[in-house]
Formats: C-alpha cells, sequence, structure tokens
C-alpha cells in the first residue's frame, strides 16, 4: 500500500537548476513587461512620448491609457512580473549562485546589478514598495519600505554586486551564455553598476541634495558606461514568438500598421532642431510635406499625421534598459546643474551634443549626418542654467521616447511641478485633476492580500517622493 | 374446490403483456407469477373474491374474480409508488422509503423525450438543486453541473458521474488553442465535457445524489454531488429491437438587436475604415454614393439581416438500434447509436458514434457476472473561436459587420484573385468571417472506451460478495489552424495536441442481511477501493507557415512542443450498517478510509462517516385519505478530500514562454536560452485533507391518493479546510501559497412538488415544480485576507470570495458620490469610474422547474418552464455593441444634445448636479460601455424559459395486434428544446450563456459566445 501510493513526486519539473536558468528567464520577462502592453502603452501613452490618435480608426483609440483609463491589469501585471517571475527567480538565482560550493559569486553579483534595476524602475512606477521584507518566503505581508529607503536599498544592491565580482574567478562561477545582455563580460557589468548608480542617485538629488556629492565622486571616478558597445539592452528576434511585443501588437491587431502617432512634444521638438532621427523615429504619410506630430487624445489624420515608424517598432528591434547616449546625458546634466562638481556648461555642451550624436546612430543615422547634427546643436553656454538644463533634459526625454517607464521618469525628475520638461498639458479627454505621475498599487496582486500595504487610493496624480 | 382463472396483464406503459406479476388470491397464499408474455394461470379456492395483482414498479391493483374465468388487466406503472427503489452509491438499491437524505431520479422516458446530445443538459430543471449550465451554442460544448452551490473556492465543483458503479471521466481539459503565448481564457474553443459521450438512448434511468450522507460511501469524489446513472439492461422475458430516431433544427435562440439607421464612420462622417455604426444617418445621404468594402461606389442602405444570414439552420440526427433480450439465466443488450449535426455557423459539424454492450448471466447458482461495455467515437470540425486575444474569435467578427454591408457580397468575396483575403475595411485590420470559418477550424476526435466487469457470488442467501472492476480510457486529438493571411496570424500557425486519460477503478464489496427479530433487519456491507488515475499531454504548436493550407511542423519557422502527465491514486475500504425497524424506521450509518496519493505521507489518511436515519410516520397514524404517505428524514455527513498531484515539493518547471500583455510575449529558448522558473504557488508539505461537515433535514409527504406530493428539503454544508492557492501580495515573489484555509457555507432549501390538478380515465393533466434556492456565505478566510480571487475574467473583471457574501464580481464601477449619484467628469460630461467595486452575485437566489404533462388517451404533451432569479451576467457582446454604435439602444439621443444624470465632483469636495452634455453619443457609449468599464456592461442575469416541449403520440396497440404480427409498438413525438425565453433582463444575448467552463467555480462572463440555439424536431420510436 505504501509504495502504490507513493507517485507524488512530480515528473514535469527539475528538482534543482543552475542559477542561470532562472537568470535568463527573468530577462526574458522583465523585457516583455518593458516592451509590452502592460507597461509600455501606458507609460508612453499617459506619459505623452507618444500619442493614440484619438478616434482614428487604426489608431489606438480613446479613452484608454492616454486620458489615465489604466486597467487593473496594466499595474497588476507589472507589479506581478516585477516581483515575481523577474524580482524572485533573481532572488532565487542570487541565494542559489551564493550557496554554492565554490560560490558562484558573479553569477550572484549579476543578478543583484539586474535585481537593483527592476526595484528602481518599481519604485519609480509606484512609490513606495515593498524591499526589504520583499521575496521572503517567511514573510506573507512584506510592509511597505518608503521610496528614499527603497532607492537607498538600490544603491546598497550594486554596491554589494560591486563589491562581489571577482575578475579573476573562474568562469564558472559567472554567467556567460544566459547573460543576454553581455555574455557574461564582467567589466560591462561593472561599468553599468556605477552607472545605474548615477541614475539612481540622480533621481534622488533632487529632493536629498545630499546626494550631489556623491555623484560628484563617482563622475570624477568614472569606469561607467563608456561606448554603444555598453549598452544594456536585449534584441528580440525576427522569428514567430520572439518578437518585440511592440511589433507583435500592431502586427496582430492592426494588419501591421503601428497604432500610434507621434507625440506634438516630441516632433515639434525634432523639426526645431532639425532632427535626424525623425524619420528613424516616424513614418509620414505619402505625399505630406512635414513631420506632424498630434496632441495627444487628438484624432490623428492619415494624410497629416506622422505614427511611430515600423522600423522603430521592427520584429527584431530591441528593448532599451541602459544606453551610452544616455549615461552622456546624465553627465552633461552633473556639469551643467554642478552636482558635485563646478558647473561646467562647456563640457555640458560637449557631453550633451556627444549624446545625441550617439543615439542618432544608436536609432540608424548614419555617422557623418550624426556627427553634423550634434555639432549644429546649441551651445548650452549661450543660455542660462536652468535653460541650459533644461535642453539636456528634453534631449534626454526625447532620446527616450519610445521606453514608455524611463521617459515617464525622465519627465517626472526634471523639475518641479509646473517646470517639468517638457511642459505637458492634460491630454484631450482626460479628466481634470492633473497630470500622470504613478501607477496605482495593484488591488488583486498586492493591496488585497497584503494587510500591510497602504489600503487608501494613491491616485494616479499623485506625486511620489522623489518627484517635486 | 378450487377454480382456474386464467388471463393476461398488460403493461400500461408499453400496452405489452407484463411478465412477473405476483397474482394473489387476496387474503391467502395462494399465488402464482405471470409468464414471459404476461400470461397467468391461477387456481383460486372457491371462497375467494378478489385477486391482487402487483409488480414492482407499478400500483398494485384488486380485481373482483366474479363469474367468469378469464381476467385481463392492465396495471399502471407507479412513478412516485411508496416502494420505490432507487440506486444509491456504489451501485447499491435501496427503498426510497428508506433513505435518510434527499436523492431525485430522472427515468430514461425523460432523457429520451426531447433527448439533448449531452445528457447533463437535459437534467435542467427537473432535478431541484441542480443547475446547469452551458458554454455556448457550439456543437458537443460543455455544460457545468452545479449541485447545492459551489462550495469549492478554486476548483470547478463538479458532480462525481458514476455509471454502473464505475466512476467516469467527466473533465473538461483546457489545452490552449492558439499559439501559447496568446492567453486563452478559459474557453477559447469549447471542446466540452467529458460526460457529454455517454448516450442519453443507453441510460435507464439518472439518479442525482446531492448531499454528503448520500455519497459519503464514495468519500473525497463525491463532495459536490453523485449522478449515478443505471443503464438499460434486458429485460426477463422480453425481447425487443428498438428503434429510435430524431431529427431536429437548430436555429439561433436570440440575437441582438441592431440599429439600422446609421453606416459606419466617426462622429457622423463616413469612413469606410470603421466597422461600426457611428457614421452618418443613411437616410440623410442618398444622394451620394460611397465606396464599399469591395471598391464599388453604391449608395448606402441599412440590411437588416445581415447578422441574421450569416447562421443557418442547423440540424442533428439522432439514430439509435438497441436488442434487448432476457431469460432465466442472463439479459443481454446491444445499443448503437449515431449522432450526426450540423450547426448553426456554417462548417461546424459533430458526428458520434456509440456502442453499447451490456450482459449479464447466471454461471452458476448464486454466480452471476455481468459486463458492461461502452465504446464512443467522437469527431467535430470548425468549432469557434470564443473569448478574447485570438484573430480567429467569431461573434465580434459578425456583430462587428456594420450595417451597411450586404452579407452575400462578404460571403461572396472571401478572397482575391492574388489569393489575399478580401476584408471589410480598407486598413484590412479585421478577418472577414467566411475566411474565418472557410479555413481556420478547430477540430478533435476521440475514442474512449469504458466499461466494467462485476462478479457477484451470493454462497448463502443473506450473503454477497461481488468484485466491480473497470476502466474509462480515452485518447483526444485537438487541432486549430490558422491560415497564412488571416488577419492577427499573417504567417499563419497551427496546433496539435493529444489528450490521453485513465481511470481505474475497483471495488471489492461484501454484504450482508440478516433479521434479527421479527421486526428488525440489519445490513452490513464491507468493501475495499482502489482508484488510479493518469492524465497525460502533448502538445505542439507551430508558428509561421511556408506553404499555404499546409498543417506539417516541418512547414513551420517555429514549433513549441510541451508536455505534461499526472498521475494519482486513492485506496480505500468502507462499511456501512442499515437497521430497519418494522418497515417505518431506518437508519444508516457509513464510514470511510481513504489514502490518498496526493497528500503528505503523514496526512494521507483520512476518515469520514456518515448517519442518516429515515422515518415512515405515516405507519403510525390510522389510515386517512388525506395524508397517505409521510416520511422524515435526516442526516448528517462529514467528508474529507484530498487534492491534485504534486503540491508537496518545491520544483522548478522549464517555462515555454514568458507573458506579455495583448498575447504577444515570448517562447522559449529565446535567443538560444532556456527558461527556468520558481514556481508561483509556494508548495505545502504539511497539507491536510480538506473536510466537508454537511447536514439536511427533509420530508416527503403524499396527500389524496398520491394526487398531491410535497419533498422538502434544508440542508447546510460547510465545506472547511479547503486546500487552495491562497494569494499572497505579490512582494513575497509568489502569486499564492498552498495552505489549507477557508470556508464556504452552502444552505439551502429544495421543494420537489407535485400535483394533478386534473385526472380522469382518459385525460390526466399533471405537474412537477422544483425549486431551490442555495445561499453561499464565504464563513472564515484566513485572518491575513480580505478576500480571494476565484477567478479572473477580462478587464479587470473578478470573481471574488469576500468574507460574509457570496461569491460576486469585482471590477471598474461607477465612481459615486455618498448619495450615491454617479459622478461625471466636468470636461467632457462622462461618467467617472472607480476600480474595485463590488458588482453583483454570479450565483442566482433561486432557480425554478416547472414540468406540466397532459395525457389524453395516446397522446401526451408535455413542457418545462425553467427560471432563474438573481444574479448577474457580464457581456462583451452588449459591451462591444454599444461601444460600435451598432446596437439599437445607440440610436437614442444621436445628434441631440445630451446631458448625463449625476453630479460633478467640485475642487472643494462638494458636488453639485452635472449641467455637462457629452459631446456625443459616441463619446458617451465608448466611455458607458468601454471594455474596461465593467459596471456599464452588467446585467441582472434573471430569465424566465421555455426549456422543452414534447408532443407524444402512441399509435394504438390495436394496430398491430391485428395488421403485424412484428411491431410491437410506434410512439411519435413532436419536440422543441429552448424554444423562448420568455423573459430576460440582458440586452442581445442569451443569459445563460457563459465563458467560464466546468473546470472553473466562475461564471456569469459572456464574452463573445456563439449564440445558444433553439431546437425543434420531430422523433419516431419503434419497438419489435
Amino acid at each position: 500500500c505504501e509504495n502504490f501510493l507513493d507517485v507524488n513526486t512530480n515528473p514535469n519539473a527539475a528538482t534543482t537548476v543552475d542559477p542561470k536558468l532562472l537568470f535568463s528567464n527573468a530577462t526574458v520577462n522583465w523585457i516583455n513587461s518593458r516592451s509590452g502592453g502592460d507597461l509600455y502603452i501606458p507609460t508612453a501613452l499617459a506619459g505623452q512620448s507618444i500619442a493614440s490618435g484619438g478616434n482614428n480608426p487604426t489608431g489606438w483609440g480613446i479613452p484608454s491609457e492616454e486620458q489615465y483609463q489604466i486597467s487593473p491589469f496594466s499595474t497588476g501585471n507589472t507589479w506581478r512580473a516585477n516581483y515575481t517571475s523577474v524580482g524572485s527567480n533573481l532572488t532565487e538565482a542570487i541565494r542559489l549562485a551564493e550557496s554554492a560550493v565554490p560560490a558562484r559569486v558573479n553569477a550572484a553579483a549579476q543578478s543583484k546589478v539586474m535585481l537593483a534595476m527592476v526595484v528602481y524602475e518599481t519604485t519609480t512606477l509606484y512609490g513606495d514598495i515593498p524591499f526589504s521584507e520583499a521575496w521572503n518566503v517567511e514573510i506573507a505581508a512584506p510592509k511597505f519600505d518608503p521610496q528614499p529607503q527603497v532607492l537607498e536599498g538600490v544603491l546598497s544592491l550594486l554596491d554589494e554586486a560591486l563589491a562581489q565580482f571577482d575578475l579573476a574567478a573562474a568562469p564558472a562561477l559567472k554567467i556567460s551564455d544566459y547573460d543576454l545582455f553581455y555574455k557574461g563580460d564582467l567589466t560591462k557589468w561593472q561599468r553599468l553598476a556605477k552607472s545605474v548608480k548615477l541614475r539612481t542617485l540622480l533621481t534622488m538629488v533632487d529632493k536629498d541634495p545630499s546626494k550631489a556629492a556623491v555623484i560628484g565622486q563617482l563622475v570624477t571616478e568614472g569606469g561607467m558606461i563608456s561606448s554603444a558597445a555598453d549598452n544594456f539592452l536585449v534584441n528580440y528576434e525576427a522569428t514567430a514568438g520572439k518578437r518585440n511585443p511592440k511589433f507583435g501588437l500592431s502586427d496582430q491587431y492592426n494588419a501591421g500598421t503601428p497604432f500610434f502617432f507621434g507625440s506634438k512634444y516630441v516632433v515639434d521638438f525634432m523639426n526645431s532642431i532639425k532632427d535626424p532621427r525623425l524619420p528613424k523615429f516616424f513614418d509620414k504619410p505619402a505625399g505630406a510635406a512635414n513631420y506632424v506630430g498630434v496632441q495627444p487624445g487628438e484624432d490623428g489624420d492619415d494624410d497629416v499625421n506622422v505614427r511611430i515608424a515600423k522600423s522603430l517598432h521592427r520584429a527584431d528591434a530591441p528593448d532599451v534598459i541602459f544606453s551610452y547616449q544616455e549615461q552622456l546625458f546624465y553627465e552633461a546634466e552633473v556639469n551643467a546643474r554642478g552636482l558635485g562638481i563646478p558647473v561646467n556648461l562647456a563640457a555640458a555642451t560637449t557631453l550633451y551634443r556627444k549624446a545625441a550624436e550617439e543615439s542618432s546612430k544608436f536609432f540608424g543615422v548614419d555617422a557623418a549626418t550624426a556627427a553634423t547634427f550634434a555639432a549644429s546643436l546649441t551651445d548650452l553656454t549661450t543660455l542660462s542654467n536652468r535653460e541650459a538644463v533644461k535642453l539636456i533634459h528634453y534631449h534626454n526625454w526625447v532620446d527616450k521616447m519610445d521606453r514608455g517607464v524611463d521617459a515617464f521618469t525622465q519627465w517626472r525628475r526634471s523639475g518641479p511641478e509646473g517646470d517639468e520638461v517638457p511642459n505637458l498639458t492634460l491630454p484631450v479627454g482626460a479628466p481634470a485633476g492633473g497630470l500622470f505621475r504613478r501607477f496605482e498599487y495593484p488591488a488583486t496582486n498586492e493591496i488585497a492580500s497584503n494587510p500591510n500595504a497602504p489600503q487608501e487610493l494613491i491616485p494616479y496624480n499623485s506625486k511620489m517622493w522623489f518627484d517635486l | 374446490q378450487d377454480r382456474s382463472i386464467s388471463g393476461k396483464v398488460i403493461d400500461g406503459s408499453s400496452s405489452q403483456g407484463l411478465p412477473g406479476v405476483t397474482v394473489l388470491v387476496k387474503g391467502t397464499s395462494v399465488g402464482t407469477a405471470t409468464d414471459a408474455d404476461g400470461n397467468f394461470t391461477i387456481a383460486a379456492p372457491t371462497n375467494s373474491t378478489t385477486l391482487v395483482f402487483s409488480f414492482i414498479g407499478y400500483i398494485p391493483q384488486e380485481q373482483a374474480i366474479g363469474n367468469g374465468s378469464t381476467i385481463n388487466i392492465t396495471l399502471q406503472p407507479d412513478t412516485k409508488q411508496l416502494n420505490e427503489v432507487v440506486v444509491t452509491a456504489l451501485g447499491i438499491s435501496r427503498e426510497a422509503k428508506s433513505l435518510g437524505y434527499a436523492t431525485q431520479q430522472v427515468n430514461s422516458n425523460e432523457l429520451t423525450k426531447a433527448r439533448e446530445t449531452n445528457v447533463v443538459n437535459s437534467l435542467a430543471g427537473k432535478v431541484s438543486g441542480v443547475r446547469i449550465t452551458s458554454q455556448s451554442g457550439t456543437l458537443g460544448g460543455s455544460s457545468k453541473i452545479i449541485i447545492r452551490g459551489a462550495s469549492s473556492l478554486d476548483a470547478a465543483s463538479q458532480p462525481i458521474f458514476v455509471i454502473d458503479g464505475l466512476p467516469v471521466d467527466n473533465s473538461s481539459q483546457q489545452l490552449s488553442t492558439v499559439n501559447s503565448t496568446v492567453p486563452q481564457g478559459s474557453a477559447g474553443v469549447d471542446f466540452g465535457n467529458r460526460a457529454g459521450d455517454i448516450n442519453p438512448d443507453d441510460i435507464e434511468s439518472i439518479n442525482v445524489l446531492k448531499g454528503a450522507a448520500a455519497t459519503a460511501l464514495y468519500g473525497a469524489r463525491a463532495k459536490n454531488g453523485a449522478i449515478i446513472i443505471t443503464t438499460k439492461k434486458g429485460k426477463k422475458g422480453v425481447t425487443n429491437i428498438v428503434i429510435n430516431s430524431s431529427t431536429r433544427f437548430d436555429r439561433v435562440l436570440k440575437l441582438p438587436s441592431f440599429q439600422n439607421e446609421y453606416a459606419q464612420g466617426n462622429q457622423g462622417v463616413f469612413n469606410l475604415a470603421n466597422t461600426n455604426g457611428w457614421g452618418p444617418k443613411i437616410s440623410e445621404i442618398q444622394e451620394q454614393t460611397f465606396k464599399n468594402f469591395l471598391g464599388e461606389d453604391e449608395t448606402l442602405r441599412a440590411y437588416e439581416n445581415n447578422v441574421k444570414d450569416f447562421y443557418q439552420t442547423g440540424h442533428t440526427y439522432l439514430n439509435s438500434v438497441a436488442f434487448e433480450s432476457g431469460g432465466d439465466n442472463g439479459d443481454f443488450r446491444l445499443g448503437y447509436t449515431n449522432t450526426y449535426q450540423d450547426a448553426i455557423v456554417p462548417g461546424q459539424n459533430l458526428k458520434r458514434n456509440s456502442i453499447n454492450l451490456n450482459s449479464g448471466r447466471t454461471v452458476a447458482k448464486g454466480l452471476d457476472v455481468r459486463a458492461n461495455l461502452n465504446y464512443i467515437s467522437t469527431s467535430s470540425d470548425g468549432r469557434p473561436v470564443q473569448s478574447s486575444n485570438n484573430p480567429n474569435i467569431l461573434a465580434s467578427a459578425i456583430n462587428g459587420i456594420p450595417r451597411t454591408v450586404d452579407i452575400n457580397k462578404v460571403r461572396e468575396n472571401v478572397m482575391d484573385e492574388f489569393g489575399q483575403q478580401i476584408t471589410l475595411t480598407p486598413g484590412r485590420t479585421g478577418n472577414n468571417p467566411y475566411w474565418i470559418i472557410q479555413n481556420n477550424k478547430f477540430s478533435n476526435s476521440l475514442d474512449r472506451f469504458y466499461g466494467n466487469a462485476i462478479v457477484s457470488y451470493k454462497p448463502v442467501e443473506w450473503l454477497t460478495i461481488s468484485d466491480n472492476f473497470g476502466g474509462d480510457i480515452y485518447n483526444e486529438f485537438r487541432k486549430g489552424v490558422t491560415r497564412p493571411g488571416t488577419i492577427g496570424a499573417l504567417t499563419g500557425n497551427f496546433f496539435q495536441g493529444n489528450i490521453f486519460n485513465r481511470t481505474i477503478n475497483n471495488d471489492l464489496i461484501i454484504s450482508t442481511q440478516r433479521n434479527l427479530s421479527e421486526n428488525l433487519e440489519l445490513r452490513v456491507l464491507a468493501g475495499h477501493n482502489v482508484y488510479s488515475t493518469y492524465y497525460r499531454r502533448d502538445q505542439s504548436d507551430a508558428q509561421q507557415l511556408t506553404v499555404d493550407e499546409l498543417y506539417t511542423f516541418t512547414n513551420a519557422a517555429s514549433v513549441i512542443t510541451t508536455n505534461t502527465s499526472t498521475q494519482k491514486r486513492i485506496v480505500g475500504v468502507y462499511g456501512e450498517i442499515g437497521l430497519s425497524y418494522k418497515d417505518f424506521l431506518f437508519l444508516n450509518i457509513t464510514g470511510r478510509n481513504d489514502w490518498s496519493s496526493t497528500l503528505p505521507v503523514n496526512n494521507r489518511s483520512y476518515f469520514y462517516p456518515s448517519v442518516s436515519s429515515s422515518f415512515v410516520f405515516t405507519e403510525l397514524l390510522p389510515n386517512n385519505n388525506v395524508l397517505s404517505f409521510g416520511k422524515l428524514r435526516m442526516s448528517w455527513a462529514n467528508v474529507g478530500s484530498d487534492t491534485d498531484p504534486y503540491q508537496l515539493d518545491l520544483t522548478y518547471p522549464a517555462q515555454s514562454t514568458a507573458f506579455a500583455q495583448y498575447g504577444y510575449g515570448s517562447s522559449f529558448p529565446f535567443n538560444g536560452v532556456l527558461g527556468f522558473s520558481l514556481p508561483g504557488t509556494i508548495p505545502n508539505f504539511n497539507l491536510k485533507p480538506q473536510n466537508q461537515n454537511s447536514y439536511e433535514v427533509g420530508t416527503e409527504l403524499r396527500f389524496l391518493n398520491n394526487l398531491v406530493t410535497l419533498d422538502f428539503n434544508y440542508y447546510n454544508n460547510l465545506t472547511s479546510d479547503q486546500i487552495i492557492a491562497l494569494s499572497l501580495p505579490n512582494s513575497t515573489g509568489y502569486a499564492a501559497k498552498r495552505v489549507n484555509a477557508g470556508s464556504i457555507r452552502n444552505k439551502g432549501i429544495e421543494i420537489a412538488l407535485g400535483f394533478s390538478p386534473f385526472k380522469t380515465s382518459s385525460f390526466t393533466w399533471s405537474t412537477d415544480v422544483n425549486f431551490s434556492r442555495n445561499r453561499q456565505t464565504v464563513d472564515d478566510l484566513p485572518d491575513e485576507i480580505t478576500n480571494y480571487s476565484v477567478a479572473s475574467g477580462w478587464s479587470g473583471l473578478q470573481v471574488r470570495a469576500a468574507e460574509g457574501e457570496a461569491f460576486g464580481f469585482y471590477g471598474t464601477g461607477w465612481d459615486r458620490d455618498p448619495e450615491g449619484n454617479i459622478v461625471i467628469n466636468q470636461n467632457t460630461g462622462l461618467r467617472l469610474t472607480k476600480n474595485d467595486v463590488r458588482l453583483g452575485n454570479i450565483y442566482p437566489d433561486w432557480m425554478m422547474g416547472i414540468n406540466n404533462s397532459f395525457t389524453f388517451k395516446n397522446i401526451n404533451l408535455g413542457f418545462l418552464i425553467d427560471i432563474r432569479q438573481g444574479g448577474v451576467i457580464y457581456s462583451s457582446t452588449a459591451q462591444s455593441l454599444r461601444s460600435a454604435g451598432l446596437a439599437e439602444e445607440t440610436l437614442e439621443n444621436r445628434g441631440n444634445i445630451f446631458i448625463d444624470k449625476g453630479v460633478n465632483r467640485n475642487a472643494d469636495g462638494t458636488y453639485t448636479p452635472n449641467t455637462v452634455p457629452v459631446q456625443s453619443m459616441q463619446d458617451f457609449w465608448g466611455n458607458f460601455s468601454s471594455n474596461s468599464n465593467a459596471e456599464g456592461n452588467i446585467y441582472d442575469a434573471s430569465y424566465v424559459k421555455l426549456r422543452e416541449i414534447r408532443l407524444a403520440y402512441t399509435l394504438p396497440a390495436g394496430w398491430f395486434s391485428n395488421n403485424s404480427k412484428f411491431v410491437k409498438s410506434i410512439d411519435i413525438g413532436v419536440e422543441g428544446r429552448n424554444l423562448w425565453i420568455i423573459h430576460d433582463n440582458v440586452p442581445h444575448i442569451d443569459p445563460e450563456v457563459n465563458f467560464f467552463g466546468p473546470t472553473s467555480v466562475a461564471e456569469g462572463i459572456e464574452f463573445n459566445s456563439v449564440p445558444s440555439t433553439r431546437s425543434f424536431g420531430f422523433n419516431v420510436r419503434a419497438r419489435f
């Protein structure tokens, strides 16, 4: 009888795994979340870096995310992805790597850098989030840590990882073939970790000016992302089932016509600087002379307005999480603002021009045109300091146009309310009461089952700690 | 001196001779029995005056002897007789009056009149406390059966199906029906529930065991009730060939109500690119011409029937033949049934062949053997795709056709000369519905064998040893293809899946029956059970096809193959002790201990007892004409149950896909790497069995010589320690943990009332009313949660369990001020919404079936009215028709200024009545019926339906006795099912359709369901 009943061993799953198998799964889930309909569409539409095209029959339609009708699925799935399929597998990968004999230190450190980035993304979306008590089987109701503590935690994780990287260790102690970003190039991981520290500190510094000194130190020391080869991204494949979700959406539901239109805030700015990235970002209607964006919420006219370029949302387009040009924009900003170092608008000019050049090349502009374009950009020394900083911010935001949440965070940290870059107004049809500033907490995935969660609704238009 | 009397006893139901009838001279022990043809001869003492004829299942009759030597009488079947025998758990026959719990039996003639191809559906309205919901109008679609309310927080509460003692599978296996990165809902394609394989023609009776006391001997598997099916056998002394033939015609039961005044477009301006009704008023633009989808210039007109004309008349042909024979030492029945159906949706069909052989024989004195073997072969093609996120969804493709489109042109122009699909819009945003039904076929084929062998030995009169060994094995093959050129899947794809399922069951039972004294009888039963199931699924999804219409894996750029298998075993021992005192007081005690492979070794053993008692109190009352029969019954049971396999250990499943919203996730290997994951649910190696504690009390009363019968029952079930995946906040890293937690109470009443308002020798009118009311409450949830998500619909709509409430919908609702007025956006005049509002119970308050039967001589007319009161339903069909401006009600206020009733919320937190008009009715409906807005699309799900109507005529027996030697009887009938929704409160759809299948505890969401059907036809039944 005993033996007869001993048939409860699962034949369909592994009892032990290499941490890299969890790391790769976390990676693909993360990029899918970032490029997929739950995170990309709401943050890009509500953040107004793209536009729905109003009632255009092949546009995304309104009222939609652009009018702040954000599905509880979107806020819930993003939360779920970051905490479960991404965060929990990274945490488990770290646990398995560190408990292995010998400890797989580099695998743990790689996972920590990525986890830090996921936590950063999560807190910039939702504000206060569980961190210190998250991913702990013993704790059924993790407490919500205030955002500054979460961001400090991000910095600590990155420091831990930086201390843990051991370039001399045996190759078996790192993740190589399953590292879809850098294929196990630990130097790049170290540079990335420092760059992510910079991005995190820049998000904190307006609210916590004490971070300026740390920023200055970091920029002075250098060792951060230093070329396009360091770009932290994953390419999708042009094969069925492995395509970029942005492509998939239009392909599956809109006969291949991109659902989204160019936002007036992006197109107008790019027109003003004769930006060579315009044809890379947008497809102009046949016969239209100019690139014309739409005010978010207004009806897109198929004879007039530009849509997001098919080539930008191509099947094998990458999900970009940290880019070289982004690093350069941050460094330009640090110089322009004099964060921990003296204000240096000349250096800032060089850096932001270089950033615009790298951005142009990244999006497919040829090197010569990119260089010419960069050289044509306004010399920041001719501007007031705030104007200079705002111009860097605008460029930084335009570069991130198609990165949904990253553009949204860039906009929120670009200045105090009313002085952000760009100066957005309420999308057509959006309810009165202020611009979109956060994802609301997901009821199903967290609030309903966590008695330690804030039970009072924190609406989409209320600011979080870092957002002045 | 004795005198010889002879005669014939005729069966009133068949007009044939009735064998085995006891004929007794009243007041004596002189008696005999009728022979195979119903003839008898008896030697009656001279002073005797009366003969008594009795036969089980028939009303006994007394007949004065008189002077003649021949007595011919007709015995009428007694449908409400006192000594009715019912089949209870494990196939044990018991006298109905001795049962301490409620059961309700449906006999074969109820099932074969207006017969249903899915036997589950034929129970609708006929058994109190039993609720049937079907998913859609899909042929061979699934039906869910809920007895006394849903008792589980996550698994579907389906009863066990037992055929002649063999538990058979009634699963509805879910298998993703397109590329597995696309979420399926629970009903992409409805492949049916496996009880639908059971052939109604082979069924003698269905007995519904509703409560735990009734099913306690089955243990865990029957905690949601049991459907006990007894199949037909050859009858002793009777040889029949029965031919039964039905032909039926199906039409759509309820079509949406469309507007026929406005063309497609935007804000009153025509645009061919829209598939909606928000364009110009057709009557106002008669002087203009517009390009249609074929590029032809035409003056617009409305095609009022363009959606109606898409659907066709479906046909059902049910033909069966059975050979029945029985003698002293054995019996035999061979049945064959052929079913062919085509559907209201062109291109959909279903074929089924089933063969049943049921034969028993006495091989030696006291030694009986019986084998019951069934083979079923089912295949279907063209099953429609429902729910969401699939390019092949049919309902929305049809309903979304603009009013100005001629369906004939759509049908005649599916493909252009280059082989490209002709779509309805120049933007190629949606599929031509005929492209879908002609090319993208979802099919399955099933081969199933089930049967059992019973050996029963009686060494002495009071002892029976029997063993019942059986198996249920099937393989189902599924395939779904999407042709290259399909909008939404331009490069084409297909999937194939194989599902194998095997159930093996053995019961060894020893039973004995002794009279302890003159008045006290004891029955003892002991049994041993082994139950084992094995399930295996292999599935492959192929993407990106190169050669058109070639569905081989070698023609695909990418193929994802997944496989899984599960195994589960239960060993049980059980016993029953029954006492009856003077045939009016009965006590029954059962106990069973199970050991389940799915539970931790230390907790795998669990015991459950039941006690039931019945008291026929009229036996103690003086004979009277008012109360002919009265019985009180009560029972208590406590049953345990196990869980699914593999819930105990932490394992890392390999991932085939990674999710992204709108169905465009990624598949592994991705960029050459695989992915594994922690499980979503924390396993629990300390699980203990679930527990169900229940009691019921009831009474059975018969008045005025059975003219009025009343069966009343009250039950109260508490299912606790449920094994559930308790939602964890995702910040733990998990979605859930497996725990024993939560309890659900279901309490309710069941009333079965029968009466004959009018009865003469040639005309009878009888009515049966089945009423049931169930109150479900979630009694206890773990402290850390306030509600539990039972199932997820679309658009943020969830079915949740909240303490103190029944399962209900939660989702986006209207934002309201403290007085309950709807808050309106000051900028747009449109209603505001807020998340997470409770939007109503998903289950009805009460159900009622009213069955009327009129018999005049050989003619019988019956009809069944089915009523549901309460509960809500979400309709995506209504949602999309309204937001697209195609629904009739969107005509209202078009072109006028419309100010929605509500309030504006001022900056200071006060409210003032809304004065802001909506910009247009297009904006109003776009907001009101937005798919992210649940409350605007939720309706009361109550209905009154004419479920069944049948008119039967039995050709007079005299016609055959003279003219034909071999025809025994012919019945002809006209029958209809689901003919008329007499009343409902949901626009555009049948309130019964439902996107959740039998695997889900949830219901009440209609999501692009194919409309349900009404059917009408005729039936001929002949016996030779």
